[in-house]
C-alpha cells in the first residue's frame, strides 16, 4: 500500500474514532453540545480526507470534478460544526458572525451544485500526474469558477469569527482554552484555506491536502476534550468514593446502634408513617414486614404504663420537644420486657410536629437489679436489727460471764477451804456473800436483755422519750464502761410523747450511740465521752442529739455516711446510718450529721410530737 | 537462781472476779498478788521476782494485749495467761502470736486453769535459768581481750592458724598463743566446744547460724 494511502486512511480512521468517542460522550449526556459538534467536525474531516484521496487517484477529469463537488458537503459540515463547537465549547464568538459564516457557506454549497462542475471549477479540462511524496498523483487543470469567491469569503469571515472568539476567551482569563482551541483553529484553518486557494487558482501545482491540517485541528481539540472527559470521569470516581464513604459511615452508625442494643423508631406525622430498625421490631415483637402504626405500638405497652407514656409523649409533641420514659412492653408471646426510650420531636416551620425520632433499649436487667436492690435493702433492715441485737448479746454475754466466772471461782475456793481441818468460816461466809452478789449482777443483765428481745414485735404506740433514752442507756452502760467511755444523758423535763415504734426508735438511738463510741477508739482516754440530749425543738418536734468527743467526720466523708454500704469500720456493714435514717423518716422526722465546733461529731434527729391521743 | 517464791499476778478490773480468783489460787497453794488495772501491776510488781501473770484481756485504758507488749519490753518478761469473759478469735490469735502462755475463758474448768498456771511458772523458771546462764556466759566472754575476740571470730569459722595469721598480719605462733589463752579463759578443751559456747552466748550472731531458742 502506498504511503499516501496509509497516511490518509489512518488519519481519517483516527478522526472517525475520535468522532465515535465524542458521539458516545454526547449520547450519554445530551447537554454537552461541544462533543457533538466535535464529532461532526471530525467526521467531516474524515470525509474530506477520503475525497482528497479519491481525487489524487482519479482516473478522469469528470470523476475528479464529481468527487470535489461532494467534498464540499464535507466542508459545509466541517465549517458549521467548527462554528458550533467554538460557540458551545468556548462560549464565545459573535452570533452574527457565526450566522454569516453559516449563511455564506450554505450559499457556497448551493452554488457548488448549481454552477459549473463544482464550486471551484466551471470545468475540469484535464488531469495531470504529479510527483507527491514519491508517488504519482492526479492534479486537475480547468476553468476556475468565479463563485469560488463566495466560499473563500465564508472562510475569511470564519477566520474573523475565530479570532474574535479567541480574543474574547483570552480576555475572560481562560487563556489555556483560548490558545488550545481558538489559536489552534485559526492556525490550521488559515493553513488549509491558503493551501486550497493556491491550488484552485492554479498558483501551485500540488494536490489538495487541506485535510492534513484539519486533522491537526481535530487532534488538538480531541486532546482538549478528552482532558475534559478525564476530569469528568475523575469527578465521577470521587463522587463514587464519597458515596462509598457515606455508606461506610452509615454502616458504622448502624453497627454502633445495633451493638448497643438500641432500636430506632422514626415517626412521620404528616404522612402518618412509622419506620423502625430491625432491632426495634425485635424489642417490641414486630416482624420485619409488619406495618407499624401508633395505635399498634401503644397496644404493646403494658396497660398500666400507657397513661404515663402518653403524658410524656403529649408533652414532647406540644412543644417540649424531648421525651424520656421507661415502661413495660408486652410481647405477643406474653413476655414482659422493660424498655427505656429517649426521643426527640422535630417541628415544622408552623410549629406542628413533623417527625419524632427515638431510640429504645431493653432495661429489663437494670430494672430487675434495682428491684433486687430494694428487696435486699428491706432484708438488710431486718438483718441489721438482728445483728445489732447480736452485738448487744455478745456484749451482754461478756457481762454475764464476769459474775458467773466469779461465782465459779468462789465456789471452787470455798470447796477447798472446807476441806481444811479447821476451815476459815469467815472466809467462807464472805465467799457466799460474794456469790449472792454476783448472781444478782448476772440476773440483772439477763432481765435487761429479755426485756429488749420481748419488745421487738410491738407496733407503733405512744412513746415517752425519757423512757426510750433510759432503756437504751441501761443497755449500753456495760459496753461503755468496758470501753472506758463516759455516757452523759441530758433529757429535758416533761417532754411530750411521740408516736412510734419504740423498738425501732431504740435501734436508731443504739446505732447512733454505738457509732459515737466506735468513733472514740484510739481517742484520748481522759476525754472519752458520748452525750445524748433530748429537748423540744419548736412547738411540734423533739430533737434528740448524740454527740461524741472524737475527731469528727472528715469533710469528704460527711456527704456519704448515709449511703448504704459506706463504712469506715473494718467489720461494719455500712447499713446502720441508712437504716436509722429510714426509720426516722418513717416517723416523719429528719436525721442528719454535723461536726461540732469543739471537735467530734453530732448526729441529730427529730420526731414530731404526738398531736392527740389517737 | 533467785530464792524468792514465784508469785501469780492476777490483773482484772472486775474486783469481784479478782477476789474469787485470788481465793482459788491461794487455796491451791499459790502465792497471789492482785491488781485492778494493768498500770497498777506494772507499777507495783517486783522487777526481778519470778512468777507469771493472769490478766483479763478486756480492760479499760490498758487492755491485756497492751500489758503483754509492755511486759515484753522489760528485763523480767513474765509469761502471761489471758482470761476473758467471752472469747473472740482475732484477739486470741493475736495474743498467742505474741507469745501468750495460754488463753482461757473466765469460766474454764479449774484443772485447766491450775495446769496453765503451773505451766506458766515452769516456763518462767526455765527461761529465767537460760537468761542467768546467758549473763554468766557473756561475763566469761567479756574477759577476752580485743585481739583474742578477733582471733576467736576466725577460729569459730573453722579457719587455720596460718590463714588467721595472714589475715590479721601477725605471726602464726602468736595466733597459737592467743588460742591457748582463749581456751583457758573460757574453760573449753576443743574447737567444737568453743564454737558451741560462742553460739550459746550469742556472740558473733552474724557469723554463726543459731537455732531458734526456747522451742
Amino acid at each position: 500500500m502506498s504511503l499516501i494511502t496509509v497516511i490518509w486512511i489512518m488519519s481519517a480512521s483516527a478522526c472517525l474514532t475520535l468522532a465515535a468517542i465524542n458521539f458516545m460522550v454526547w449520547f450519554r449526556n445530551r447537554k454537552v453540545w461541544g462533543n457533538l459538534f466535535f464529532c461532526l467536525l471530525a467526521t467531516g474531516t474524515a470525509a474530506f480526507a477520503f475525497c482528497e484521496l479519491t481525487m489524487m487517484r482519479a482516473d478522469s477529469p469528470a470523476r475528479f470534478a464529481a468527487v470535489l463537488r461532494w467534498g464540499h458537503v464535507a466542508v459545509w459540515v466541517l465549517v458549521l460544526s467548527l462554528v458550533g463547537f467554538v460557540r458551545a465549547y468556548l462560549g464565545a464568538g459573535r452570533p452574527w458572525l457565526a450566522w454569516t459564516v453559516c449563511g455564506l457557506r450554505t450559499l457556497a454549497l448551493v452554488l457548488n451544485f448549481l454552477v459549473g462542475q463544482n464550486l471551484n471549477y466551471l470545468e475540469v479540462t484535464r488531469l495531470r500526474p504529479t510527483l507527491f511524496l514519491g508517488e504519482s498523483v492526479q492534479i486537475a487543470e480547468g476553468v476556475p469558477n468565479p463563485f469560488m469567491l463566495v466560499g473563500q469569503l465564508s472562510f475569511l469571515v470564519l477566520i474573523i469569527f475565530l479570532v474574535e472568539a479567541t480574543v474574547t476567551t483570552w480576555r475572560r482569563g481562560d487563556r489555556h482554552r483560548a490558545v488550545a482551541v481558538g489559536g489552534t483553529a485559526v492556525f490550521f484553518i488559515l493553513f488549509s484555506i491558503l493551501q486550497s486557494v493556491f491550488v484552485f487558482w492554479g498558483i501551485t501545482r500540488v494536490p489538495i491536502v487541506a485535510s492534513l491540517s484539519l486533522m491537526g485541528l481535530v487532534a488538538v481539540m480531541g486532546y482538549e476534550l478528552s482532558g475534559q472527559t478525564i476530569n469528568a470521569s475523575e469527578l465521577g470516581r470521587k463522587l463514587q468514593e464519597s458515596e462509598a464513604g457515606l455508606h461506610e459511615i452509615e454502616e458504622r452508625m448502624r453497627l454502633a446502634i445495633e451493638a448497643a442494643g438500641f432500636g430506632v423508631l422514626v415517626r412521620d406525622f404528616n404522612r402518618d408513617e412509622m419506620w423502625a430498625s430491625d432491632k426495634w421490631r425485635a424489642l417490641f415483637g414486630f416482624s420485619g414486614t409488619e406495618r407499624l402504626d401508633f395505635e399498634g405500638v401503644i397496644k404493646r405497652v403494658h396497660p398500666d404504663d400507657r397513661e404515663a407514656l402518653h403524658s410524656v409523649l403529649d408533652r414532647a409533641r406540644s412543644g417540649y420537644g424531648v421525651y424520656d420514659a421507661e415502661f413495660r412492653a408486652v410481647l405477643p408471646s406474653g413476655q414482659v420486657r422493660w424498655i427505656g426510650v429517649r426521643g426527640r420531636v422535630e417541628f415544622d416551620s408552623a410549629g406542628k410536629p413533623a417527625f419524632a425520632r427515638s431510640v429504645s433499649h431493653d432495661i429489663t436487667r437494670e430494672k430487675e437489679a434495682e428491684e433486687e436492690g430494694n428487696r435486699l435493702r428491706r432484708q438488710i433492715a431486718h438483718v441489721d436489727r438482728v445483728s445489732v441485737m447480736g452485738q448487744l448479746a455478745s456484749a451482754l454475754a461478756h457481762e454475764i460471764n464476769q459474775p458467773l466466772g466469779a461465782i465459779l471461782r468462789n465456789a471452787e475456793a470455798a470447796e477447798l477451804f472446807m476441806q481444811d481441818q479447821s476451815p476459815d468460816l469467815d472466809e467462807v461466809r464472805a465467799i457466799l456473800a460474794d456469790i449472792r452478789k454476783d448472781d444478782q449482777r448476772a440476773g440483772n443483765v439477763i432481765d435487761r436483755m429479755r426485756a429488749l428481745l420481748k419488745r421487738q414485735d410491738t407496733d407503733k404506740r405512744l412513746v415517752d422519750v425519757d423512757e426510750l433514752v433510759a432503756e437504751v442507756g441501761a443497755l449500753l452502760r456495760f459496753d461503755a464502761a468496758a470501753r472506758h467511755i463516759k455516757l452523759e444523758w441530758e433529757v429535758a423535763d416533761n417532754l411530750p410523747q411521740v408516736f412510734g415504734d419504740p423498738v425501732h426508735l431504740q435501734q436508731v438511738l443504739l446505732n447512733l450511740i454505738v457509732n459515737g463510741m466506735d468513733a472514740l477508739d484510739g481517742a484520748n482516754p481522759a476525754d472519752r465521752r458520748v452525750s445524748v440530749t433530748a429537748a423540744l425543738n419548736g412547738s411540734k418536734t423533739i430533737e434528740i442529739a448524740v454527740s461524741d468527743s472524737g475527731r469528727g467526720i472528715p469533710a469528704d466523708k460527711l456527704a456519704h455516711i448515709f449511703d448504704p454500704f459506706f463504712t469506715t469500720k473494718t467489720n461494719g456493714m455500712g447499713m446502720g446510718l441508712p437504716i436509722s435514717r429510714t426509720i426516722v423518716e418513717a416517723h416523719k422526722g429528719r436525721l442528719w450529721a454535723e461536726n461540732k465546733d469543739d471537735g467530734g461529731a453530732s448526729f441529730r434527729f427529730t420526731l414530731p410530737i404526738a398531736e392527740k391521743v389517737p | 537462781m533467785s530464792a524468792t517464791v514465784p508469785v501469780v499476778h492476777v490483773v482484772d478490773d472486775d474486783t469481784s472476779f479478782l477476789t474469787a480468783m485470788s481465793r482459788l489460787l491461794r487455796a491451791n497453794g499459790f502465792t497471789v498478788k492482785t491488781y485492778s488495772s494493768a498500770q497498777a501491776f506494772l507499777a507495783q510488781r517486783d522487777a526481778e521476782a519470778p512468777g507469771c501473770v493472769l490478766a483479763d484481756l478486756r480492760m479499760p485504758e490498758m487492755n491485756g494485749l497492751d500489758l503483754q507488749s509492755a511486759l515484753a519490753q522489760t528485763s523480767n518478761p513474765l509469761p502471761i495467761l489471758f482470761l476473758t469473759g467471752h472469747g473472740d478469735i482475732p484477739t486470741s490469735v493475736q495474743a498467742m502470736r505474741n507469745g501468750a502462755e495460754d488463753f482461757l475463758e473466765k469460766r474454764a474448768p479449774k484443772e485447766k486453769l491450775l495446769d496453765a498456771v503451773a505451766r506458766a511458772l515452769a516456763r518462767d523458771s526455765r527461761e529465767r535459768e537460760a537468761r542467768d546462764r546467758l549473763v554468766e556466759l557473756r561475763a566469761l566472754f567479756d574477759t577476752l581481750t580485743e585481739r583474742e575476740r578477733e582471733v576467736l571470730a576466725h577460729v569459730v569459722q573453722g579457719r587455720l592458724n596460718k590463714q588467721i595469721a595472714w589475715d590479721l598480719g601477725i605471726h602464726e605462733r602468736t595466733v597459737k598463743l592467743h588460742r591457748t589463752a582463749i581456751t583457758a579463759k573460757l574453760k573449753v578443751r576443743s574447737v567444737a566446744e568453743l564454737t558451741h559456747l560462742t553460739q550459746e552466748a550469742g556472740i558473733f550472731p552474724e557469723l554463726l547460724q543459731t537455732f531458734p531458742k526456747g522451742q
